[in-house]
C-alpha cells in the first residue's frame, strides 16, 4: 500500500510540473497583462514599466524557472493583477470553496443515498419513476440557469408575492453585512449556492446509488440473509447498503477532487470569492502567477482525491489489493 | 416518536428562517435614526449596502495594480484627501477646491517658471489626529516622480521642486509650463500621509488595505467580498450620517439587478451594457434612477489615418456621411433617454475645450457620399462596392471581442455602410491583442474603443498631434493611435496641453476641433452614459460625478425607514 501511494505521488509530480509550464506558456501567449495601459495617459511608457516590473521581457523558460525555484521554497509569487501574495490569496479563496463543497457534498451524499436506496427498494414504483424523472431533469439542468432560477423563485419571488421585508434566502455572498460567523444569516446565504452546486451531484449520485443497490440486492449473500430470517431493515442497511456504498464513495471522491476547481458558475452567480471566481478573475486579466499556482493547487487536490478513491476502494473491499 | 421529533425540528428551523426574513434589512438599523445632515452631536445610524461590479485589485493607489475604477470609487476617493473636487458650473465641469484645501491654488510665474501654491486647510487632519501637511504633498510628488511600483508619473515628472515654507503651504515649481497641473494631487492619486509612509515600503503598507484616512470614511477591505466604510470620527468636513456603507462585490449583472430589486442592495452603478439596459427597461419599482450623458467617456469609431482606405480624407468623410449616428446611439441607449451622438472627439466633461458642432455636419447623406466618392474617381463595381484603381473600398473593423455593445454597433455600421457602397468586415480581437499589439503597431484599419478622461484637462496633443504618432523613432511610445496628421492643428493642440492660460486653451481647443472635424479624422459616437440607481430608502443629494462616480458624496446620504 505504501509503495503504491509513493509510486502514485512520484508519477504525479512531473505531470503537474509539465502542466504548470504549459499553462504559463499558454497564458503568456494569450494574454498581455500590461496591454490595458496602452491607451492610458502614460501610453507605451506605462506598458514598458509594467512589463519590466512583471518580468515579461524575459524568456518563458526563465520565467518558469524563477517561479519554480521560489515555489519549492513555499513562495508562490505575487499576483500581477493585485500584487498580493499568491499563496495567501489562494488559501483565502480555498476556504470559501471548502465551505461550499463541504455542505454541498454532505447534502448531496445524504440525499443521493436516501433517494438511490428508495428507488432501488421501490423499483418501478410511482416514486421510483418520479425520482428518475427528477434525476434526469437535474442532470440536464445547467447550473448557471438553475442558480438564476433559484434566485428568482426562492428568493426574489416570495419576497414580492408575500410582501416580506426581505428575501428568505440571501444570494449575495455568504453574509448580509460584513459579519463572518456561523449564524442564521450564514445559513440563509448558504442555501441557494449549495442547492445550485448539488442539483447535478444529487441527480448523478442517486442514479449511481440506485444501480449499485440493485446490483447488490440481487447478490447471493443478500438472498441468503433474507432466507435466514434477518430483518428486512438489517438486510438493507447492514448487508446491501454497506456494500452498495463502495463504488459510490469512490465516485464521490473523484467528483470532490474536481469540485475544488469547478465551482466557477456557482461562485460567480452568488458572488462568493472562492477558487472558481479567483480562476475567472485571474484568467480575464492574464494573471500568470496566480493561474499557474491555482492549477498546481487544483491538480494536487485532484491527484489527492483520486488517490483517496483508489485507497478507499481497497480499504472498503478486502478483495481489492493495490499493487 | 423519533420521526415526529425530527419533523418538529425541521419545522422549527424552517419557521426560524421565515421569521428572520420578516425582519427588515438591505439597510439595517442598529442605532436610533437621526436626521442631522452634519452629523455633529448625532450618532450615525443605519447601513447602506451597495453593489460593486468589480473588486479593487489593490489599495496602493500609486501602483499599476490600482488602475481600477471601482477601487478608486470604493476606497481611494473615500479616504484620500485631494486638492480638487469637480462641480458643474453652468454647462461646464470645473475644478473646485476640496474641503482639505483652504482655497483655490494660485498660479504664478516665479523667475520664468510656473509655480503653483497650495494652501491646506488648518482643520484638515488624518484619522490619527496628525495634520495634513505640505510635507504630505511633497512626499506624494516624490513617490510618483521617482518611487517604486509607480503606475504613471505623468505630470509629476514635470515637477522641479516642492517647497514647504510652512506646514500648510506647498509651493510646486514646474520644469516648464504644465497646463494640466490641476490633475495633480487629486483624482489621480490624492495626497499620501508622509508621517505614516515616509521611509517605509509604501506598497507593502497599503496594497492590502489600510486603516487610516484623510477623508470622510475609514475603509475595511475584505478581499473579494466587500469593502466596509465607517465614518472617520476625525473628518474635518461634513461627517457621514449613516453608520456603515458596505460595497458587496457582485460581478454578474443579472444577479446584481435581482439583488437590487430584492432590496439586498440599495444602490448600484452598472455599466451601460445591453444586459443592464434591458434589466432597467423591465422596471425596478421602489427606486430612483439617473441616466446621464455628462461623463468622462467617449466611445468613437477610430480610423487609422495612415492606412488605406482611410489615408484618403475623401473616403473618411464619405464613410462619416454613410452612418446615421443618431440611430446608433438611440439603438444603444434610447431606452435610458440618451439619444444624441457626440459631435467632437472629447468626452463631455471637457466640453468647454471642444467645439460642440465640429462633427455635426456628418449625418446620413447618401447623395453626399456619392458626390464625394465619384468626385474622387471612385465607381461602384458589380457588387455595389466603391472601387478605384483596382482596389475596393473594403476594410476590416477590429474591436474588443465579447463586448456586446460594440458588437451591436458594428452590426449596425456594417448594414449602413453596405448601403452606401462600403464593405466592412468584422474581425474582433481580445483586448490584450488589440491594445497590446494592434493599435500600437498600427496594423488595423478601423476600430471602436472608449477613451476615459481622468481629469478636466483634455491632453489633446497626446492623442492627436503628429508628433505623438507611434514610430520607431519615438520607440512606439506615442499615443496618437489613429495616426491623425493635421499639421495645422498641431500648434493649437500643443497650446491646449501646455498654455497655463485657460482661455487661450479653450480658444485653441475649439479651433483644433474644427480642423479635426473638417479632416474627419475619426467618428465620435457616444458618451457611454453613466447609470445611477438607488432605492427610495436612500435620501440626500445622490448624484453622479463623471470623475468621482455616484459615491463621491456618500457622507451626505441618509437612510430612511
Amino acid at each position: 500500500m505504501v509503495a503504491y501511494i509513493l509510486r502514485r505521488v512520484l508519477y504525479s509530480i512531473p505531470v503537474i510540473l509539465i502542466a504548470a509550464l504549459i499553462l504559463l506558456w499558454g497564458v503568456r501567449e494569450t494574454f498581455d497583462p500590461c496591454a490595458q495601459f496602452r491607451t492610458s495617459r502614460g501610453g507605451q511608457a506605462s506598458v514598458e514599466r509594467c512589463r519590466k516590473a512583471d518580468h515579461l521581457d524575459e524568456p518563458i523558460t526563465s520565467q518558469y524557472w524563477s517561479w519554480l525555484t521560489k515555489a519549492v521554497q513555499g513562495d508562490l509569487g505575487q499576483s500581477e493583477r493585485t500584487n498580493a501574495d499568491v499563496g495567501s490569496t489562494i488559501a483565502t479563496a480555498m476556504w470559501y470553496t471548502i465551505q461550499l463543497i463541504f455542505w454541498g457534498v454532505l447534502l448531496s451524499a445524504l440525499l443521493a443515498i436516501a433517494l438511490g436506496v428508495y428507488s432501488a427498494v421501490r423499483q418501478y414504483s410511482v416514486g421510483d419513476y418520479i425520482l428518475t424523472t427528477l434525476s434526469f431533469i437535474g442532470l440536464a439542468m445547467p447550473p448557471f440557469w438553475f442558480g438564476l432560477i433559484a434566485i428568482q423563485f426562492l428568493a426574489v419571488g416570495p419576497k414580492n408575492w408575500f410582501g416580506l421585508d426581505r428575501t428568505i434566502f440571501g444570494f449575495v455572498g455568504l453574509h448580509n453585512g460584513d459579519s463572518t460567523g456561523f449564524d442564521l444569516d450564514y445559513v440563509r446565504h448558504l442555501v441557494l449556492p449549495v442547492l445550485t452546486l448539488t442539483v447535478q451531484s444529487i441527480a448523478e449520485w442517486s442514479r449511481f446509488q440506485r444501480a449499485s443497490m440493485l446490483d447488490v440486492m440481487s447478490a447471493d449473500y443478500v438472498r441468503t440473509a433474507r432466507a435466514k430470517g434477518v430483518r428486512r431493515r438489517d438486510v438493507l442497511v447492514k448487508h446491501a447498503l454497506r456494500n452498495a456504498l463502495i463504488p459510490l464513495v469512490t465516485v464521490m471522491a473523484l467528483d470532490i477532487g474536481g469540485l475544488f476547481g469547478g465551482v466557477i458558475i456557482t461562485e460567480k452567480i452568488f458572488a462568493i470569492p472562492g477558487m472558481g471566481r479567483l480562476f475567472l478573475d485571474s484568467l480575464q486579466q492574464g494573471d500568470a502567477p496566480m493561474l499557474v499556482a491555482w492549477t498546481v493547487v487544483t491538480a494536487v487536490f485532484v491527484v489527492l482525491f483520486n488517490l483517496i478513491a483508489d485507497i478507499l476502494y481497497g480499504v472498503l473491499d478486502p478483495r481489492i489489493r493495490l499493487a | 416518536m423519533i420521526r415526529a421529533r425530527r419533523s418538529l425540528i425541521a419545522l422549527v428551523a424552517l419557521l426560524a428562517i421565515v421569521l428572520a426574513a420578516c425582519g427588515s434589512s438591505g439597510g439595517s438599523k442598529s442605532a436610533p435614526k437621526t436626521s442631522s445632515t452634519t452629523g455633529f452631536g448625532a450618532a450615525p445610524s443605519g447601513t447602506i449596502v451597495v453593489g460593486a461590479e468589480q473588486d479593487a485589485a489593490c489599495a496602493d493607489w500609486i501602483d499599476k495594480c490600482a488602475a481600477s475604477s471601482w477601487g478608486a470609487w470604493m476606497m481611494q476617493y473615500q479616504t484620500m484627501p485631494r486638492v480638487f473636487d469637480y462641480a458643474k458650473q453652468g454647462s461646464d465641469w470645473v475644478e473646485v477646491p476640496n474641503v482639505a484645501m483652504a482655497g483655490m491654488p494660485t498660479v504664478t510665474d516665479v523667475g520664468g517658471k510656473q509655480t503653483v501654491t497650495y494652501k491646506i486647510s488648518d482643520a484638515a487632519i488624518w484619522s490619527d489626529g496628525q495634520p495634513i501637511t505640505s510635507n504630505d504633498m511633497k512626499y506624494t510628488a516624490t513617490q510618483l516622480a521617482s518611487g517604486k511600483n509607480v503606475y504613471d508619473p505623468t505630470g509629476y515628472d514635470q515637477i522641479e521642486s516642492v517647497a514647504t515654507p510652512d506646514p500648510k503651504t506647498a509651493v510646486v515649481t514646474f520644469k516648464k509650463p504644465f497646463a494640466s497641473w490641476t490633475q495633480l494631487f487629486s483624482a489621480d492619486y490624492g495626497i499620501q500621509p508622509s508621517h505614516l509612509l515616509e521611509g517605509k515600503n509604501r506598497d507593502q503598507l497599503m496594497k492590502n488595505g489600510y486603516s487610516w484616512s484623510g477623508g470622510p470614511w475609514i475603509a475595511k477591505w475584505n478581499k473579494g467580498v466587500s469593502v466596509t466604510l465607517t465614518p472617520n470620527p476625525k473628518f474635518y468636513g461634513t461627517k457621514p450620517t449613516v453608520q456603515k456603507v458596505i460595497f458587496k462585490i457582485l460581478a454578474d449583472t443579472a444577479a446584481q439587478f435581482q439583488a437590487f430589486k430584492a432590496g439586498e442592495l440599495l444602490a448600484i452603478y452598472p455599466q451601460p451594457e445591453p444586459s443592464a439596459i434591458a434589466a432597467i427597461k423591465g422596471g425596478v419599482p421602489g427606486t430612483q434612477a439617473v441616466y446621464t450623458a455628462d461623463t468622462a467617456n467617449l466611445e468613437a469609431v477610430w480610423m487609422n489615418n495612415s492606412r488605406a482606405p482611410f489615408d484618403n480624407k475623401v473616403v473618411r468623410q464619405a464613410v462619416a456621411y454613410s452612418i446615421d449616428r443618431n440611430a446608433i446611439v438611440k439603438r444603444l441607449f434610447g431606452d435610458i433617454g440618451v439619444e444624441k451622438p457626440m459631435q467632437n472627439l472629447q468626452p463631455p466633461i471637457n466640453s468647454r475645450f471642444a467645439d460642440p458642432n465640429a462633427w455635426s455636419q456628418y449625418t446620413l447623406n447618401l447623395d453626399k457620399v456619392n458626390s464625394l466618392m465619384t468626385g474622387d474617381g471612385w465607381k461602384k463595381d458589380g457588387s455595389g462596392v466603391w472601387a478605384k484603381g483596382g482596389k475596393t473600398a473594403s476594410f476590416t473593423i477590429e474591436s474588443t471581442a465579447g463586448n456586446k455593445r460594440r458588437e451591436l454597433t458594428e452590426q449596425i455600421l456594417q448594414q449602413e455602410l453596405q448601403q452606401a457602397g462600403f464593405k466592412m468586415t468584422i474581425a474582433n480581437k481580445s483586448a490584450d491583442d488589440l491594445f497590446g499589439k494592434i493599435l500600437g503597431a498600427g496594423t488595423y484599419q478601423m476600430t471602436i474603443y472608449a477613451q476615459t478622461a481622468t481629469s478636466l484637462n483634455p491632453g489633446l496633443c497626446a492623442v492627436a498631434c503628429t508628433s505623438a504618432i507611434p514610430t520607431k523613432a519615438n520607440g512606439q511610445s506615442g499615443n496618437n493611435l489613429s495616426r491623425i496628421s493635421v499639421p495645422a492643428a498641431d500648434p493649437l493642440l500643443a497650446t491646449v496641453d501646455s498654455n497655463p492660460d485657460v482661455q487661450a486653451r479653450i480658444t485653441a481647443g475649439k479651433q483644433a476641433d474644427r480642423l479635426l472635424g473638417d479632416d474627419q479624422v475619426s467618428i465620435p459616437l457616444d458618451p457611454l452614459p453613466n447609470i445611477v440607481l438607488w432605492s427610495d430608502r436612500i435620501g440626500g443629494p445622490v448624484a453622479d460625478n463623471p470623475v468621482l462616480s455616484m459615491f463621491w458624496n456618500m457622507n451626505l446620504w441618509t437612510l430612511k425607514g
